[in-house]
């Protein structure tokens, strides 16, 4: 067997580096400001990326560069709804930022390189891998949010985003060397079986595990450590957000699950507790605060720190059920939030954002479609059956009733239903108040196609998750049992 | 038993706070940057100690050598008036001195309790003639080739977010138009503004006023 | 999977995938590509499915999953196909009504706006009635029974500009309410009890709680005994038996093509099949089965009766409709389970041609239904005349069609039946033999013989909305439409469009009654006559085919139980010498008679002596009233029910929700959430350096609980 073919699980993070780098410079010999050329390129090497990723699946688990990178279900199965979010993202936005004059090649080569740090992430299993990917994600997305060099606000976004991801990476950094400190290796399997047979030094872990969960939870954005994410997704262009918004949360999962599952699992009955403490803030903060917004991607960012509060709930309830919950609701997350963003771009024009709740008054009566998919779409974040929102939530609350923790799942339902008032309050505006403009929305067919299909899918997956719920489930037992 | 390792490490470590300290309350911007110079010394006589010796004077190379020289010169130029920013610093300075010493307090209850101490994983020591840039070397194009890689791509996007960030298309292409240039008048020509040097910072950033505006 | 269960997958999804094509793209397709996709649709389900049933004829049965749906603690959720003879014979029957509906609703529905909207329905109707016979467990059957109710719903209220037609469908999905709460406690004690939803597993522990009682506190009811009651709660609600009866009469505001389809053929047959379905715990209680058999009874006598002074056409047909179904439940009651579906079958055909029968004479009248209008028709539409008479006389039981096997067949079985109950039961279904006879002959021989009483100038006022169904103190309106019709012949005369006056344009259709004077009536299109055609084959001859197989052979063998005790069929299967020794058998019994007798009574009332009836009306005010008020139960509803609810509400509304919820929980509770709100809004200020302190506060706090709480 030759080098390069030992090399086959990574085959789609060389593809897209090769692709990148193609890109950069074929961006430098096309003209023209649609960069329609490099636009078509960028959604090839996504879909190159999925055929090879699909390709070279195995089963089983496989490592690789000495134990750094891994190769099994789960990180194929949120490899590949990566790129879908990504590619959905471009569609997305594509008009809104060609308007705008942001769409160029450098941001279209930052979002791959953002990519690649979240497959990094993805198949990492070796801190420091993990630490490589987080921070080829954040530089790219620091990039991105300052793109818009004109924009007071988005600059101030990514200052802010910048700084305190820079203090979260420290509390990282600090938390890994901890670890490596109590067990001398960083890889994510010898760090288990270091805790496992209890050679490490139990407090010095536990002090490290500390600051290794707040640095998550920044990641996450979970109370207190999600004051960035206001005014990141406030500030930054409704593009930008998406994108953070999106299949960095898919990385973020994996990057929980690799670090606190896989890694220290023997420490669970630690970070639960932790976790617990962080999820119920998390959703008290985000649902509380998001119904005194007047912006609607303001909205979007607590609404998204409270379902994050969720997600963490499935993680800490632990077994396939919970792992399996928690990954079923990253990705329906991250299908929402596509959809609600994408809306907002739908809905702006040139020189116009419609990211405030009065732009979606009436707007049934201007684009009776597009109101329906509204309502789809915040019927989900809310979890009104038949929408899939609601077995997402279902999903977890079942799984945290099988592990015992009853007064946690009573909060999240309480705290559910003060959410569901902010997603039915836009509903009742699209339907029951009336335009405050009539002017006529001009609706791309790209992203129009898109979003019907993104709203219908919400809807048909509420009525048969089945299929995407068994993949979940059995993504996270390969991948954890096996070793 | 205090060795002399231990007596050196602790020199270091004393200094390099004292460093950091006052990094953040020297009130002459040029002073603190050069605290920071003398912070990464220190750091890289720690550094030293652990047998990192190729780290630690790359550390002094790069850092003090490139980065600090350039902060310097940045410094200097813009004239920043550190008080101005630093107000309110020291009104909010027992809270933040409460917490740290609240932090620190734990950090040494758990850190240094014996148990500690004790257990926890050791480094081997070498021979005197063991060389450790070779090591390294090695490590990095065998072990390590993937994350060396990554670092190679995080130096890439490094390179592609700053010319996207800064690079202004049109800016260094200036053409002349010869109908504006006979037509311009003598009083277009000149515009004579006053302005201070360094400008005030903003009461509030802007997101926090939309925050505000809507309460 | 298999090609076998590519096939079960076909037969729901192909009418599903028309609806769906019809509802959301029916502007798109327009009105011809509509019905064609429709209707292709429907067509290959009915192909797919008489593939299915040779196969399930060659031996092979098929029970599975399809789809898991979801997983909650140790119960799970499935979509799954329970494929046998019972569930393949029921397939057949539905997709072939369905599609003879279908066609005909080409010819029905031409001039109505909501053109793609029916199809739509009626093909969302055909999924659900296949998902529900479909079943093989109790929440698809739920699902089905629910979505086939919800789309009852809709039809019944098609036309929803019409006062009358809304308050008849609120009035259908109230009283299945009232069912469907009996049938989903039937499930859940179903769940409880044997811990799964799934027919074979329930089925294979059912002998282990024979004895055990309902875990209802309070009473001491057999537990297998109180499921079945419950159970047949949601029959009598969606087969409409006494007293949740009330809704179908009402129903027939929907479009004729519906009333055949679904509260002829399918849907109300539903209750019946499930009955059936669960014949493993129905036969373990004989108390409810006394319960079913003498509720069939009081069904099929008393809403017999009620037939016969109707004078709109589809509500004649109605009440024969809910007659026949009291039929079936008294075969269900005395076990003979395999009868009451071959009796369903048999019902099918000859009722939906009967039904699109009556509606093709509607077309042909102008929309008008008042049979004292009609008569004489018969040369003016040869076909629907000559289907009608093989309708209804299959409908008496005439020797040799098809309704005469079954109707028979449950006669014999009631009598050999010793449940308690039986013999009232046994009077029941033989009086109403010739009520039936009686009530089917009488519009009969008004519609298609004697005086043509069409086209004069004086009308009877229209009974789709002059005999109103809804009483006056909660449907003013339906009067106000009433009033205007009658009068509508002194100003209008001469001028069939003037019926149109103060109609708003959505409920032109079928609002305008009736031929000017002068106007001769004509047979209607092909694609009307046709599906009578094609349903008039099966109404002469599917008895005599399939009586032996299906009742005194082993066709059921698999798909029903039916215990040692209850030997009615055993004993019937004996006497059984052929499908033609039958006929010969009948001419000497009873029932025959009693056909024959109600039939020569009606000629003798209606053609020869019309005098008689109106005698007899004024003789017998009292019972005339009765029966004219549908034995007063509309009224009793209204008063006590409809009431008695609005009473409470309005106590609950008053105190509990203006004062108790609104006032202190919601609007409490939301002031401390707005007030909470804004305190949080201020934390976030928008200095880096709070945030940053809110991350180092994160960490400490952390940190000690970690610390100081070990």
């Amino acid at each position: 067997m030759s080098f390069l073919s030992t090399l086959f699980p990574a085959y789609a993070e060389i593809f897209l580096l090769a692709m990148v780098s193609v890109i950069l410079i074929a961006d430098l010999f096309t003209s023209g400001r649609t960069k329609t050329v490099t636009y078509l390129l960028v959604q090839l090497t996504l879909l190159g990326c999925s055929l090879i990723t699909v390709a070279t699946h195995q089963n089983g688990v496989t490592h690789l560069f000495h134990n750094m990178f891994v190769d099994d279900l789960m990180s194929d199965v949120l490899k590949l709804l990566s790129y879908l979010a990504v590619s959905m993202m471009l569609v997305y936005s594509r008009s809104y930022l060609l308007a705008r004059g942001l769409f160029s090649g450098e941001f279209l080569a930052l979002v791959l390189f953002a990519l690649m740090g979240i497959m990094v992430m993805i198949s990492a299993s070796h801190f420091l891998t993990l630490y490589l990917g987080l921070e080829l994600l954040s530089l790219s997305l620091y990039a991105v949010v300052a793109l818009q060099r004109d924009s007071a606000t988005a600059t101030e976004a990514a200052m802010k985003y910048f700084i305190l991801g820079a203090l979260a990476s420290g509390l990282l950094l600090y938390g890994m060397s901890m670890l490596y400190g109590a067990t001398g290796t960083l890889d994510v399997n010898a760090v288990s079986a270091a805790i496992q047979h209890g050679v490490a030094n139990k407090a010095l872990l536990v002090f490290g595990l500390v600051f290794i969960v707040s640095g998550l939870a920044f990641k996450l954005g979970a109370v207190p450590f999600h004051m960035w994410v206001p005014d990141v997704y406030h500030g930054a262009p409704t593009a930008m957000t998406m994108l953070i918004g999106t299949a960095p949360k898919l990385a973020a999962f994996a990057f929980v699950m690799r670090i606190l599952v896989e890694g220290m699992q023997p420490l669970m009955i630690h970070w639960s507790g932790m976790l617990a403490i962080l999820a119920v803030l998390s959703m008290a903060v985000g649902n509380i605060s998001a119904i005194a917004q007047t912006n609607i991607k303001r909205m979007f960012a607590y609404s998204t720190i409270a379902h994050m509060g969720f997600l963490l709930v499935g993680v800490l309830s632990g077994g396939i059920e919970g792992y399996g919950s928690a990954m079923f609701y990253a990705v329906i997350y991250v299908l929402m939030s596509l959809g609600g963003f994408g809306m907002i771009m739908l809905l702006s024009r040139e020189g116009f954002e419609a990211d405030t709740l009065n732009d979606f008054k009436g707007l049934n009566q201007r684009s009776p479609w597009l109101a329906f998919m509204m309502l789809l779409l915040m019927f989900s974040m809310a979890g009104v059956p038949p929408t899939v929102g609601f077995y997402a939530k279902f999903s977890v609350l079942n799984a945290a009733v099988a592990a015992g923790h009853i007064p946690l799942v009573i909060m999240a339902v309480l705290f559910s239903l003060i959410g569901a008032f902010y997603y039915l309050r836009i509903v009742k505006l699209m339907y029951f108040d009336a335009p405050e403009s009539h002017e006529r929305i001009y609706m791309q067919p790209d992203s129009t196609l898109l979003i019907s299909i993104n709203g219908l899918v919400v809807l048909a997956l509420g009525i048969l998750p089945g299929t995407l719920m068994s993949v979940c489930a059995v993504s996270v037992q390969q991948s954890l049992l096996l070793h | 038993m205090i060795g002399i390792e231990t007596i050196v490490f602790f020199m270091f470590a004393a200094l390099s706070v004292f460093a950091a300290l006052r990094v953040i309350t020297a009130r002459n911007p040029v002073h603190a940057a050069l605290f920071l110079v003398l912070a990464f010394f220190s750091m890289a006589g720690i550094w030293m100690l652990l047998e990192a010796e190729f780290l630690a004077i790359t550390l002094v190379l790069v850092y003090v050598g490139a980065v600090m020289v350039l902060f310097l010169f940045v410094v200097m130029m813009l004239d920043i008036n550190l008080e101005e920013l630093k107000e309110g610093f020291w009104r909010w300075f027992p809270v933040g001195a409460v917490l740290a010493a609240f932090m620190i307090f734990e950090m040494v209850w758990v850190l240094g309790s014996r148990q500690t101490a004790e257990t926890g994983a050791h480094l081997a020591k070498h021979a005197a003639d063991y060389s450790n840039t070779k090591e390294l070397g090695r490590l990095i194009y065998t072990d390590y080739v993937y994350p060396f890689e990554l670092a190679a791509v995080i130096l890439l996007v490094a390179i592609v977010a700053a010319i996207a960030l800064t690079l202004r298309a049109g800016r260094a292409k200036k053409k002349q138009d010869p109908s504006k240039q006979v037509l311009v008048k003598s009083k277009d020509r000149v515009r004579l503004i006053s302005m201070p040097a360094s400008k005030k910072v903003s009461a509030q950033p802007d997101a926090a006023k939309a925050d505000q505006v809507k309460s | 999977m298999s090609n076998m269960q590519n096939l079960y997958l076909l037969v729901p999804l192909a009418p599903l995938v028309g609806a769906i094509a019809a509802g959301l793209f029916g502007k798109v397709l327009g009105r011809t590509w509509t019905h064609r996709i429709t209707i292709s649709l429907v067509a290959v389900s009915f192909l797919a499915s008489l593939a299915i049933f040779q196969d399930v004829l060659a031996g092979h049965q098929y029970n599975g999953t399809v789809y898991k749906w979801m997983t909650s603690g140790d119960t799970s959720f499935e979509v799954g196909f329970l494929i046998d003879r019972l569930s393949v014979m029921m397939m057949l029957v539905v997709t072939f009504v369905s599609l003879m509906v279908h066609i005909y609703t080409i010819g029905y529905m031409q001039e109505d706006p909501g053109y793609q909207r029916f199809f739509s329905y009626i093909s969302l109707f055909t999924f659900s009635m296949l998902m529900l016979v479909m079943a093989n467990n109790f929440m698809q059957l739920f699902f089905g029974w629910e979505a086939v109710g919800l789309v009852s719903y809709l039809l019944i209220g098609f036309w929803y500009t019409r006062p009358t037609a809304i308050y008849a469908n609120l009035k259908a999905f109230l009283v299945n309410r009232v069912g469907d709460f009996g049938f989903l406690l039937g499930i859940g004690l179903v769940l409880m009890v044997f811990g799964t939803l799934d027919y074979a597993s329930v089925f294979a522990n059912v002998h282990r709680y024979v004895n055990d009682m309902a875990p209802i506190p309070g009473v001491s009811w057999n537990l297998i005994t109180a499921i079945c009651i419950l159970l047949f709660i949601g029959a009598m609600g969606k087969s409409a038996q006494f007293p949740l009866h009330v809704w179908l009469p009402d129903s027939m505001e929907g479009p004729t093509p519906i009333s055949a389809l679904i509260h002829a053929a399918t849907m109300v047959t539903a209750g019946i099949f499930m009955v059936a379905r669960m014949s493993p715990l129905f036969e373990l209680s004989e108390t409810a089965l006394s319960f079913v058999m003498v509720i069939g009874a009081i069904t099929a006598l008393f809403m017999g009766f009620l037939g016969i002074i109707q004078n709109d056409i589809k509500r004649v047909v109605a009440y024969s409709t809910l007659s026949q179904l009291g039929y079936m439940t008294v075969a269900l009651g005395a076990s003979a389970y395999s009868v009451a579906v071959f009796h369903l079958m048999t019902h099918a055909f000859f009722k939906a041609l009967l039904f699109l029968a009556a509606g093709s004479v509607i077309i042909a009248m102008h929309h008008d239904q008042d049979i004292r209008n009609m008569g004489g028709l018969r040369k003016y539409m040869p076909i629907t005349w000559i289907t009608s008479l093989i309708g209804s006389l299959a409908l008496i039981g005439t020797p040799g069609l098809s309704g005469f096997y079954s109707k028979e067949n449950i006669i014999e079985a009631v009598r050999l039946s010793h449940l308690p109950g039986s013999g009232f039961a046994y009077f029941a279904v033989v009086a109403g033999v010739f009520v039936t006879a009686f009530y089917s002959f009488r519009m009969y021989f008004l519609v298609f013989h004697g005086e043509e009483r069409f086209g004069k100038e004086v009308h009877h006022p229209s009974t789709s909305s002059g005999q109103a169904h809804a009483p006056a103190a909660h449907a003013p309106v339906a009067h106000v439409v009433a009033h205007t019709d009658a009068h509508h012949p002194s100003t209008g005369s001469g001028q069939a469009i003037a019926h149109d006056d103060g109609h708003s344009p959505d409920a032109v259709h079928e609002e305008h009654h009736g031929l000017a004077p002068g106007q001769k009536p004509h047979e209607t299109p092909w694609v009307v006559w046709l599906p009578l055609v094609l349903l008039a084959i099966p109404s002469v001859c599917i008895g005599f085919i399939t009586i032996e197989p299906m009742l005194f052979g082993d066709y059921f063998k698999d798909a029903i139980y039916i215990s040692h005790a209850h030997h009615a069929l055993a004993e019937m299967r004996e006497e059984f010498h052929g499908a033609f020794a039958m006929i010969f058998d009948d001419l000497t019994e009873l029932p025959f008679w009693l056909a024959l007798a109600g039939v020569a009574s009606s000629w003798f009332f209606y053609m020869k002596r019309p005098d008689i009836p109106a005698a007899i009306k004024q003789r017998f005010e009292g019972v005339y009233t009765l029966l004219d008020n549908k034995y007063y139960f509309d009224r009793f509803n209204d008063w006590f029910f409809a009431g008695g609810a609005r009473g409470a509400s309005r106590f609950l509304w008053k105190f509990g929700d203006v004062n108790l919820i609104d006032g202190v929980m919601v609007n409490g509770t939301a002031r401390l959430v707005g007030r909470l709100s804004g305190v949080l809004r201020n934390m976030q200020s928008g200095y880096i350096y709070h945030y940053a302190f809110s991350m180092i506060i994160g960490v400490f706090v952390l940190l000690t609980i970690r610390t100081w709480f070990e």
